[in-house]
């Protein structure tokens, strides 16, 4: 058999690893090409979704093109922007406060007005069956939030009850809705700090 | 042929059976302890785990077709779900204890093959298993001083009843949360902390694991009946206060000191019975050493930056894993050989 | 040679199981283990690159010399799963959300490049093809009982969330088992996976034994 032989000598292995490594790059290449478009689109539904459950309701405008970057307390913050009829009328942002185990991310979205629409944690490491549940498939502890802005509570009262304030803890874990409430209120404050760009309304012509 | 030969014997040790039962009586002065300070709710988890141990153990021990009579009575399932009820929270519901005892000695002891196989100490396992599996009921700790009637005391016990104005904290559970609010530990201790309350154990925490001086007296029995060596207990008691003093001396706001740790959680009850397990721990002197002082530098981390807020049981089971190691390492001398094993070559004096 | 595939398939199915026997791809079983549903989705991906690499790695299996197959079996393996990582990325983002973190697990699916080296290689490609379509049921089947145990066990529902898998249709197999079930978390937990699997094991032993105790004392009557 002389492929038996071929398949002995060196220079053959070479040239074998060398078109696998060859066909396998690019069909991939070529793959990736053909699915680029689909996944970026996937992807951007995906992110659609979860800032609506945040921002009920319809905007007339792509959330994901209107945004602005402002510096807050951690870092820069990015904004999305729903509009409707050119006045911006909500924003979502992220926020993050100190839990048990790490920190816990969330997203909200504010009003106009300064009231919170909604909020969602995004990341979190607190303990199964104690901490969260601030998932709001655990529980609807999360959805305490809704309507509420600085002025009700009234900021003293921005804290859980433990700690005098307003807000439920869990049996078993203060820590993490503690967390919780304090990234929200930071965020509300956020808002209040930088209202005018946030509205698009800095430069009145 | 007759097996026993002529004299001189060597006095053969304790049986198992006697060992064990000696161990118990240690335990009998925190345990009543426990019973008073927490009244009737520990009395009942304290039983309810010791009968499920004993009908699981029976029960698998039948199915293996070894003799019921013997292992039960050796007393090591007993001793397995006496430890694990001083450590669970005195009113915590009865399903803990009985899925924590059969936790304990089936898959913690008797698939390893009986007592004398296992690689982790079984009450550490079922403790370690409950904290993460349900840490609700395992967090839930009672002040002492309510005494609940008997009646009342089998409502906690057996229908879960809520307990209502009567949750508390323990001290490291106290501490961590209040770190979150930025309060340091000078505040934090305040009403929490007084070295006399922490010394006799009237205060929050597990069923037996409060009363430090009554399990340092029970453990100084042991010592003095050659039960058990100083090593493991002494060095974990080491690992402990030595890097709590450190820090302690660095920024005493936010590190507790030594007091604080040596007394509180089950680290008495752990360096004194649990460490001292002849299974689980390695077989040398210093090899107990090494293993009690890990287990003992590796609870204060756990308490310190770790997840919960007491890390007795964890630091055990992770040393547990490391016994084989010491004991690799940490060899006896064989007889008339050295260390490596090279038989010695005495020389002939000329 | 109906025989043969007989024992192909029986082979994969339960004698030589993945999981329960050759003891390979603990790592990604342990991992999504946590429902039944989980383990479906990831026994069948795996399956589909299983069956895809055995017949590529058998169809080429004369070109291939010994001395370089592992490199080349392996940048066969990563691409298949790669591309399998892409389309369900695009065509299939739900499924994907599901799944995604675990598609890229299947690269370390040791059972794959075993398969590969000890079948594949040396047999036609029909029966690669049948061998890893029946070692991929194999391991499927390891992963939802070990998943439907957790699951049962851990909090109290069988096939959770199967409609995201499976489409709606598949919603009935949604079931609760426990209703109002405190959730029993180590079992979700990977201690969970391993105490269950090492159950599991114990008990294919001892079926094994019986049925061999049952055939050495058929064989004994009919010699006698």
């Amino acid at each position: 058999m002389k492929l038996e032989e071929l398949r002995g000598k060196l220079i053959y292995q070479a040239l074998l690893v060398g078109a696998a490594a060859l066909l396998t790059s690019a069909l991939l290449s070529f793959f990736s090409q053909a699915t680029e478009a689909d996944i970026k689109a996937a992807e951007e539904a995906d992110l659609k979704a979860s800032l609506a459950q945040v921002l009920p309701g319809a905007y007339e405008n792509d959330l994901l093109k209107d945004t602005v970057t402002l510096p807050g307390k951690e870092g820069e913050v990015l904004v999305y922007r729903g509009r409707r009829k050119g006045k911006v009328e909500a924003v979502v942002y992220q926020v993050s406060g100190n839990g048990y185990a790490g920190s816990i991310v969330c997203v909200m979205g504010v009003s106009r007005e300064g009231k919170i629409l909604g909020v969602r944690v995004i990341k979190h490491k607190e303990t199964p069956g104690l901490g969260d549940k601030i998932e709001p498939a655990k529980g609807d502890w999360i959805h305490s939030f809704e309507g509420r802005w600085l002025g009700d509570p009234v900021t003293e009262k921005w804290a859980v009850k433990k700690d005098g304030g307003v807000f439920d803890q869990f049996a078993g874990a203060t820590i993490t809705p503690r967390g919780v409430v304090n990234a929200v209120k930071g965020g509300l404050a956020f808002f209040e700090g930088n209202k005018a760009q946030l509205l698009d309304e800095g430069v009145q012509p | 042929m007759n097996p026993i030969a002529h004299s001189p014997h060597a006095h053969a040790p304790a049986s198992i059976g006697k060992v064990m039962a000696t161990v118990l009586l240690a335990l009998v002065p925190a345990t009543l302890f426990g019973f008073w300070l927490y009244g009737w709710p520990a009395v009942n988890l304290w039983a309810v785990a010791l009968i499920a141990a004993i009908a699981g153990e029976a029960f698998v021990v039948r199915m293996q077709g070894r003799k019921v009579r013997t292992v039960i009575m050796d007393g090591s399932g007993i001793l397995t779900a006496w430890l694990l009820a001083l450590s669970l929270p005195p009113y915590a519901p009865w399903w803990i204890a009985v899925l924590g005892s059969l936790f304990a000695v089936i898959i913690g002891k008797q698939v390893f093959g009986g007592l004398g196989q296992n690689v982790f100490n079984p009450a550490m396992a079922a403790r370690v298993m409950l904290l993460i599996s349900f840490p609700l009921e395992m967090t839930t700790w009672v002040a002492p001083s309510q005494a609940p009637g008997l009646l009342e005391s089998l409502r906690i016990t057996f229908l879960s009843q809520p307990i209502d104005g009567m949750a508390s904290a323990s001290l490291l559970g106290h501490v961590k949360t209040e770190f979150t609010r930025g309060i340091g530990l000078d505040q934090a201790l305040v009403g929490y902390y007084t070295p006399m309350d922490m010394l006799w154990g009237s205060r929050a925490g597990s069923l037996g694991e409060t009363a430090a001086v009554l399990l340092l007296i029970g453990g100084l029995f042991l010592i003095a009946r050659r039960i058990i060596t100083w090593h493991a207990p002494f060095a974990m008691l080491l690992g402990v206060a030595v890097p709590a003093l450190l820090f302690n001396a660095i920024d005493a706001n936010h590190y507790a000191g030594p007091m604080v740790h040596l007394l509180s959680g089950g680290l008495m009850l752990g360096a004194f019975f649990i460490v001292t397990d002849p299974v689980t721990s390695p077989n040398t002197a210093l090899g107990q050493f090494i293993f009690g002082l890990g287990c003992g530098m590796l609870t204060w981390i756990i308490r310190t930056w770790g997840g919960y807020p007491e890390g007795v049981a964890f630091a055990v089971l992770l040393m547990n894993a490391a016994t084989p190691i010491i004991d690799q390492y940490v060899k006896p001398r064989i007889y008339g050989r050295d260390r490596k094993g090279v038989a010695l070559v005495v020389k002939k004096e000329l | 040679m109906n025989e043969k595939y007989a024992r192909i398939t029986k082979d994969g199915l339960w004698n030589n199981n993945v999981v329960f026997a050759q003891m390979l791809a603990l790592c990604p079983l342990l991992a999504v283990t946590s429902s039944a549903t989980n383990g479906l989705g990831m026994g069948l991906a795996s399956t589909a690159v299983l069956l895809l690499s055995n017949i590529i790695v058998s169809s080429v299996r004369h070109l291939i010399s010994p001395e370089v197959r592992i490199p080349v079996y392996i940048v066969l393996i990563a691409t298949l799963v790669t591309l399998v990582d892409m389309s369900l990325n695009a065509w299939a983002h739900e499924l994907y959300k599901v799944l995604g973190l675990f598609i890229a697990l299947i690269v370390v699916n040791c059972a794959i490049l075993g398969r590969a080296e000890a079948f594949a290689s040396k047999n036609s490609v029909l029966d690669a093809a049948l061998d890893g379509l029946m070692m991929g049921l194999g391991f499927t089947f390891a992963l939802v009982v070990i998943g439907g145990v957790r699951e049962i066990f851990g909090s109290g529902t069988l096939f959770a969330n199967a409609h995201l898998l499976l489409g709606p249709a598949f919603a009935f197999l949604e079931l609760t088992i426990v209703p109002q079930y405190k959730g029993f978390l180590l079992m979700i937990l990977p201690p969970g996976g391993f105490l269950v699997t090492g159950l599991l094991l114990a008990w294919k032993r001892v079926l094994d034994a019986r049925r061999a105790e049952k055939a050495a004392l058929v064989a004994e009557e009919a010699a006698s």
